[in-house]
Order: C-alpha cells, then structure tokens, then sequence
C-alpha cells in the first residue's frame, strides 16, 4: 500500500472540512480525487503533503507513518494550480532547487536536470526565467522540478486549472505519460470530470469533507451508489419509483420489469433510479421503442452539439411528478442522443414522443424522499417548510411532500386504525408524544421516521446506536444517506450494561470494530465509535446533552421499544432523532439482506436493471 | 528614435502634453529652486565655499546626520520588515489598529514626535532613566537622533514591504518546503530575493527622509556641535545668522550627496530587476 489515510479529520473552527477519510491508494496508481470547490479535497491533499495538519487521524506513506513528520522529510512532490515557480530562479534552478537543499553534487544535479527536461519534454530551456515560458510550459517546470528529489508520491493540486483547454489536454497527456514512465503513486484533485476520466485509474468523489465513493471511473459512471455521484459524475436524470417484486414503475405508470438477479424486494419499496441521458429512446409511439416503454413527453428544446444532440423533454404522464430535477424546472428530462439515432427519428420542439428506457440504475439509498406528516394541512405544510429539512431535501436531491395524518398528535392513536402506507422517510413534528407517533408511522409501514424539532440548525454531529445487530445493515444504511449531505461527524455509540464483567467488555469493543468497518466496506462511511456503560437509554439522552446540535440515529428492531426503552429519548422536544426499524427484521429479510459481492469494493451487489430490450413490446 | 516611442498612444492625452506638464512641474517644484541653490553657493569665492563645508563642524554634522540615517534605515530594514510580516501573515484583534498606527509618523508634525521621543527618552523620562541607570545615555547623543530618525522612517519600510509581502504567494513556501528546504533556507532563497526591490526602495526612502529631518530630531539630539548636531541644523544656524551662502553651500553639499546615495540605490534596483528580469 503506497498511501493509506486512516480516519483523517481536519476541522476549521470547528466544523469539518475533511471528515473521517480513509483510503488505501497502491503502488503506483493514478488516483484522482474530485469534488467540487469546498468539497475538502484540497485540504486532504495538503494534509497528505505535510502542508496542513489533521485534527484526528494517521496517515502512511509506504507503509511509514508521516501523520506527525514535517512536510520536507516526508519525499512527497507537490505541484500548485498556480505553478508556485520561484520566479527569480532560472529553470534550472527552479529544478535544482530540492537537489541544492540536499547537497546534491553539481554534476548529478546536472544530470538529473537533463533527465527532468527531457521527461517533460523541455528541453533546452534551462536558462530561462518562469516569466519567459508559457503557462503550459511553466507547469511542465513545476511538474519536473517536484519530482526532481524522486518523491515517493506525487501530489498535483488542480494542475490544469490556469491553462486553456488545448494546452490542458497536452500537459494530462505528459503528466500520464511521466506516472507511467516512473510509475510513481500520484493523487491528482481536481472538480473537472473530464480530468478525472482522462487521468484516474480510480476515483475519489468528495462532497462536504467526505469521500462518498471510490472505484474505477467507468464503474463510478455506470453503478454510482449515491445520488451525488450520479449527478456530479455526468449527467442523470434522477427519478423517484416504486420497485415491487414485478419490476419498477413510475407512479403508478407502466412497470419496468426488473431483469437483473438482485435480491428481490420483501415488498414494495421507494427507491431513487438513475437514467442516464443516453439511456433514453425516444420513438413516435409506445409500439415503436426498442426498449421498455416509460412515459409520454413533448420535445421542449432540440440543441445540437457536435456530434450528439441533446433533447430537453417534457413528461406528460404519471412520471412527471417523480422527477428529481434540479433548480425550478421540474419536470424535463434530459436526454442525449447520437447522430445515428437523429437519423432514424428525427424530432423538433413542440413534438410528442414516448419515452423509453434502455438501462436504468437504481440506487441503494434509503431515505429517498421524505413525508412531511402531521394531523391537519396546515399543519403537515409547516412542517414540510422546515428550514433543515428544506436544506436537506436540497442536498439529497429529493423532494418533501406534506401529508395530513389525523390520528398523529391526539395522544394516543386509536388502536387498530391502520394508518395509509408510508413511504420514504415519514417526517413529524417533535413533541413529548413523539415516540407514539412513530409507532403508529412504522405500523403503517414507514421504514424510517425524522423526528424534527421546529427549529432546529444542521448537526454538527451525529450520534449512532442501534437495539440489536438485526437492525445495523438497515440503520448504517440510512446513516450514511444522511450523512453523505451533511458536513457533520458521526459517532456509533455501543453501549453494555452497566454491571459488565471485564470478560464482556472484549465483546462490546469488537461489535464497535465490527460496526465501523461495516460502515467503511458497504457504505464508504467512516465513523468513530464510542463504548458506554449502563442503560441504554439514560447514556444516550445523558451523551446528547453534552453539546448542542447532536442528531440520533436510532436502529430499533421491534415498535414496542419505542416506548418500552427509549421513551426517555423523546421527553425532549428540542432533539432531532432519526428512527430506523427494520420491518419484519428477522429471517425473512435478513438472510437476503445483501452479503458483500466479492470484489466489488463497496456499496453493495449490482443492482442495475440492464437489457430491458429484451421484453420490448413490454409490460401489460 | 526616440521620437517613436513618444509617438506611441496611451490613456492619458499624448505623451507632449504629459511630458510638457511633468518636466513644467519639476522645474518649478523641484529644478529651478536647486538650481537657485547652487547658483547662490556659486555666490561665494571658492575658498570660502571650502572653508565653510569643510569646516570641523560641517564634517561632524555631515557624518552625524548621513551616519544616523543610515543606521536608522538599517535598523528600519529589520524592524519594518517584522512589522510589515506581522501585519500581511497573521490576524489578530487590533490588526487594524496596528496597521493604522504605522502611518502616524507621517501625519504627526515632526516637531511633537520629537517633544514626546525627548520626554519619554530623557535621563527623567520613563524609559530614559532605566537606560540611563544601565549606562546608556539616549537622548542628547547619537543615539537619540537615531532613534528619532527610526521613527520617522518606519512607515516608508512598512508601507513598501507590504504590498510586495501580500504579493509572495503562500504556496511558494510551500512548494519550498516539499521540496525538502528549511524554513532559514527558504526565507533565504526564496523570500528574500522576491522582497529585495521592495527594501531597498524602502530603505531608500527612509534613509532620504532621515538626511532631511529637523523637526523631530532637533528636540532630542541637544544639538552639541561636532558631537549632536545634525546638517539641516547648522542649515538653519547659518541661515539665522544672515549668512545665506554658507546656508546654500551646506545645502550644496547635501544634496550632491543625497543625489548620490539615490542614485545608487536606484542603480542597484536596476540591476537585481534586471537579475530577475521584471518578475512580473
């Protein structure tokens, strides 16, 4: 392993800019880390240089830990956006610079200024000032003179960012081609997809100091896991469906039959899917696809560029209100396609078409979107207008809808009234009575239920526990979809009885390994783990109070102990909890419940629904 | 040749009328009263002229006023650089406040930094009288008129270092320190080099400033001739005595050698920007 970041945690007054990272990068890899501007990523990459310290965390360079060395003993090559050339040295200087530092003898610094220039291909510019070169030319200098004390990784900062577009595509071609020539281990960061396509051998998505995702670019393209790298990753329209045992439909549209061999759902559930613009076919009518049929849509605008032709379409059937789009347009799915398909359907602004797929992906997130519930309108309304929430939705790419629940907020539901199937994340508002309202959502179903004071601000950290290990894969789940949006740090807290013999405590501190390397292998999450000792619900009301702006994540396996253990967690209506349970959790659920596909690194098996072709002419 | 480059278009009207007003103003500001200066130096007999800017008390004042100022640029070079560091690398409550105070030695009449440097300085004064105690006499010495001199010159340092700080981006000590340099090598190598115009065009300044001073120094050197007093001072002195030749010739004297020390700080500048070849 040439580079391994362990749980780095790097915070600015105290919210985390980079929040518990862990990679293991090898020998001789491209790595590109990508993000969008405050993302962390630039922070880790300082932090892995020596440059920035972290507030929590190791990290190794072959195998050396350098967590505490200083920047100039730990034989990293750095390159800056910006060049960073000393501008008063000749280029040769500029490439000598670490070599003098050394004492290097001045006929090998010679040599190996030679055997820089050529790399880079700069031959004969030894005398020149950084003024005279191009901007291209000068970044070939940096990249030559941070490899000129053969650093064990190099390290590139947004090389690319200062330069035009043509240059920039001549420098990543000599920068793969110097990787390659020296197989030197490299991290490049930078918010350019393109890049990172170009460059990487695998791929680190950041979003809010988190690493969401790593693997290889085209697996992150075809099976991203969370909504974010569907979307930063290339274009995707994200729709919300509902997936049975037949297949998925949206909003009560025709199903599409589910063809891959994933596990089959228990029963009906809300899930996030993924269509990409080119997996899209438009045709004149239902007859006429190659592929499943999904809805009817009008052509709003044709753009042609280049060689594809993207479409902007209007969905007119029951998909319409399922679309997660972006920004005000609700509605418009965006489709691109190739010079071969303009051909064979050609369509205008204004046109009607029908819609359909050729490969979907469906997402593995469990808070797809979330129900605003309270016992009248108004009520449910206000709720769904909560500023976190709101923020959150955002984030998540997903959308609140307000529903009226009348038996919630009457005290004590009526029994046996069986409220309307709920589903995504049921939402309501907190009170002393919170913990029956959320038993009468999960009876109905509700897999998961946001219990949101009125105002309250974004955590800052999030607490995790859960009852019993049949609910863990379910809570780190939804843990993690939450967290991915949120720049908070999350702790699982174990907690054993308070009389716990020394024989127990080996236990409880394996079940926190076990729980964190969980949480890193499927879901790319990283957490601390806390043990505590006593009643479970005491620790963790007593743990929430120590700071302000804590969120609870409670996993808990039967209803009942909503108010058989926990009811002290609800007695204060100022906390945010999430509560996860895990419906009929037991054996008809959780012998299926995803064992980790060998090889796949992460996140879960495949569950892209793929050759749709095949049952063309489609579903009844 | 030249006649081209006169020619060539810019955002201010033609280079005639800029290069008509800016000579125009000079004389009037700057060329004619010199010339006025010297023509009356030119006024005296020769030996005269000798006598009076030879003269032992001439030579004293000349070494006292050139040798202090420059000692005081020399002091400002290290002090201004530290403050102008202080004020550009970090953040700190009272940042603003700091940064304002620099510019105070500027507003201030000289003569009221002289008063306060002479009162807090003086054998009775709060910091005079421990100095005093350890043996070092400040005020009424050299050493008075260097001090004042520091202060009058710290804001040129200050104010010419600064931009040029802000301007060395951070991540070129950061690119040194990957590289494997220390953080003396680095100030150095990489540091230095890139602040060099800046100080001595600062240092330039202060010393200019400090051959030139009368108000502030005045109060506190006690003006003992041959010993602590200043040039501008026996400037004055022979002025006071009607005898404005041997002012002029003073001045004379002066400013050829002020001319001088400019001219060869400029020269220096010209040099290392060459060196580095307009950095930017």
């Amino acid at each position: 392993m040439s580079i391994t970041l362990d749980q780095i945690t790097k915070r600015y007054q105290g919210v985390p800019v980079v929040n518990d990272v862990s990679i293991d990068i090898q020998e001789g890899e491209f790595f590109v880390l990508l993000g969008s501007s405050g993302s962390g990523k630039s922070t880790l990459l300082r932090a892995i240089a020596g440059l920035t310290g972290v507030d929590h965390g190791r990290i190794s360079l072959h195998g050396r830990d350098v967590t505490h060395v200083a920047a100039r003993a730990r034989g990293v090559g750095l390159v800056f956006q910006n060049y960073a050339l000393f501008r008063h040295m000749t280029v040769a200087d500029n490439i000598e610079f670490a070599l003098r530092v050394r004492r290097v003898k001045a006929l090998e610094r010679r040599r190996r200024r030679a055997e820089l220039l050529r790399l880079v291909a700069l031959e004969g510019m030894d005398q020149r000032l950084p003024a005279q070169l191009s901007g291209g030319q000068q970044q070939r200098v940096a990249v030559a003179r941070a490899l000129a004390h053969n650093p064990e990784v190099l390290l590139l900062d947004e090389p690319f960012g200062a330069l035009d577009a043509k240059i920039r595509e001549e420098l990543r071609r000599t920068i793969r081609q110097v990787q390659r020539e020296l197989g030197i281990t490299t991290i490049l960061v930078t918010h350019d997809q393109d890049e990172a396509f170009a460059l990487a051998d695998r791929i680190g998505v950041m979003n809010l100091g988190r690493l969401l995702e790593v693997g290889r670019p085209e697996d992150l393209y075809a099976r991203p896991a969370t909504r974010f790298v569907a979307t930063f990753l290339g274009a995707a329209n994200l729709l919300l469906a509902r997936r049975g045992t037949r297949g998925i439909n949206f909003g009560g549209g025709p199903v599409i039959p589910r063809v891959s061999d994933g596990p089959a759902p228990g029963r009906e559930q809300e899930v996030v899917t993924v269509l990409r613009p080119e997996e899209i076919e438009l045709a004149a009518d239902r007859e006429a696809l190659g592929c499943s049929y999904m809805d009817a849509g009008t052509v709003e605008e044709v753009l042609s560029v280049g060689a594809l032709e993207r479409i902007r379409v209007r969905l007119t059937g029951a998909a319409a209100a399922q679309l997660l789009s972006a920004g005000e347009e609700r509605a418009i799915l965006d489709v691109t396609r190739t010079r071969h398909e303009q051909r064979v359907f050609p369509v205008a602004a204004g046109q009607h078409v029908a819609i359909g797929v050729r490969r979907l992906h469906v997402l593995s997130t469990p808070l797809s979107s979330f129900t605003a519930c309270a016992p009248d309108e108004g009520g449910a309304r206000a709720l769904s207008r909560q500023p976190l929430l709101v923020e959150l939705a955002a984030r998540m790419n997903t959308r609140v809808s307000a529903r009226v629940e009348p038996q919630l907020g009457v005290g004590e539901p009526a029994p046996g009234g069986s409220p309307a199937t709920c589903i995504g994340c049921a939402v309501v508002a907190a009170r002393r009575e919170s913990g029956r309202d959320i038993a009468w959502l999960l009876q109905g179903g509700a897999e998961s239920v946001l219990v949101l004071p009125r105002d309250t601000p974004a955590p800052r950290r999030v607490l995790i526990h859960w009852e019993d290990e049949e609910v863990r894969r379910a809570t780190l789940a939804a843990s993690a979809s939450l967290l991915r949006h949120l720049a908070a740090e999350a702790i699982y807290i174990g907690i054993l009885p308070g009389g716990s013999t020394d024989a127990q405590r080996p236990v409880g501190m394996r079940s926190l390994l076990d729980a964190r390397s969980e949480a890193q292998a499927v879901h790319g999450l990283d957490m601390r783990t806390e043990l505590r000792f006593g009643e479970v619900a005491a620790e963790l009301s007593q743990r929430l109070a120590e700071a302000p702006d804590q969120l609870l994540i409670l996993g808990i396996s039967g209803i009942d102990s909503l108010t058989a253990r926990f009811a002290l967690l609800f007695a204060d209506p100022a906390r945010p909890v999430l509560v996860i349970h895990q419906p009929g959790s037991g054996r008809d659920h959780h012998p299926g419940a995803q064992p980790q596909a060998a090889g796949s690194e992460r996140h879960g098996p495949d569950r892209t629904l793929a050759g749709a072709a095949q049952t063309a002419g489609g579903p009844a | 040749m030249s006649a081209r480059r006169f020619l060539q278009p810019s955002v201010l009207p033609g280079f005639g009328l800029t290069f008509g007003f800016t000579t125009f103003f000079l004389s009037a500001v700057v060329l004619i009263p010199l010339a006025a200066l010297v023509v009356k130096a030119a006024s005296m007999h020769w030996t005269d002229f000798l006598s009076v800017v030879l003269s032992r008390r001439a030579l004293g004042a000349y070494r006292l006023s050139f040798g202090a100022s420059l000692l005081a640029a020399t002091i400002n070079l290290g002090f201004g650089f530290l403050t102008a560091w202080t004020l550009v690398r970090y953040r700190f409550p009272g940042r603003a406040f700091i940064d304002a105070l620099i510019d105070l030695p500027f507003a201030l009449p000289t003569a009221v930094s002289g008063i306060a440097l002479t009162s807090v300085f003086s054998p009775t004064g709060p910091l005079g009288r421990p100095l005093a105690q350890a043996g070092i006499q400040v005020a009424y010495t050299w050493i008075g008129v260097t001090v004042a001199l520091t202060l009058i010159g710290l804001p040129f340092l200050v104010r010419t270092i600064q931009p040029a700080l802000t301007e060395i981006q951070r991540d070129l000590e950061d690119a040194a320190e990957t590289l494997g340099a220390g953080r003396l090598y680095t100030f150095r190598r990489i540091i230095l080099p890139a602040l060099a115009p800046a100080l001595l065009t600062g240092f330039a300044m202060a010393f200019a400033r400090g051959v030139g001073e009368y108000g502030s120094v005045i109060f506190i050197s006690g003006n003992l001739p041959m010993k602590t007093e200043i040039a501008p001072l026996l400037i004055v002195i022979h002025l006071e005595e009607f005898d404005y030749a041997g002012a002029a010739a003073l001045g004379v004297v002066m400013l050829v050698m002020s001319f001088i020390g400019l001219l060869a700080i400029n020269l220096l500048q010209a040099w290392g920007r060459r060196r580095i070849a307009s950095a930017r």
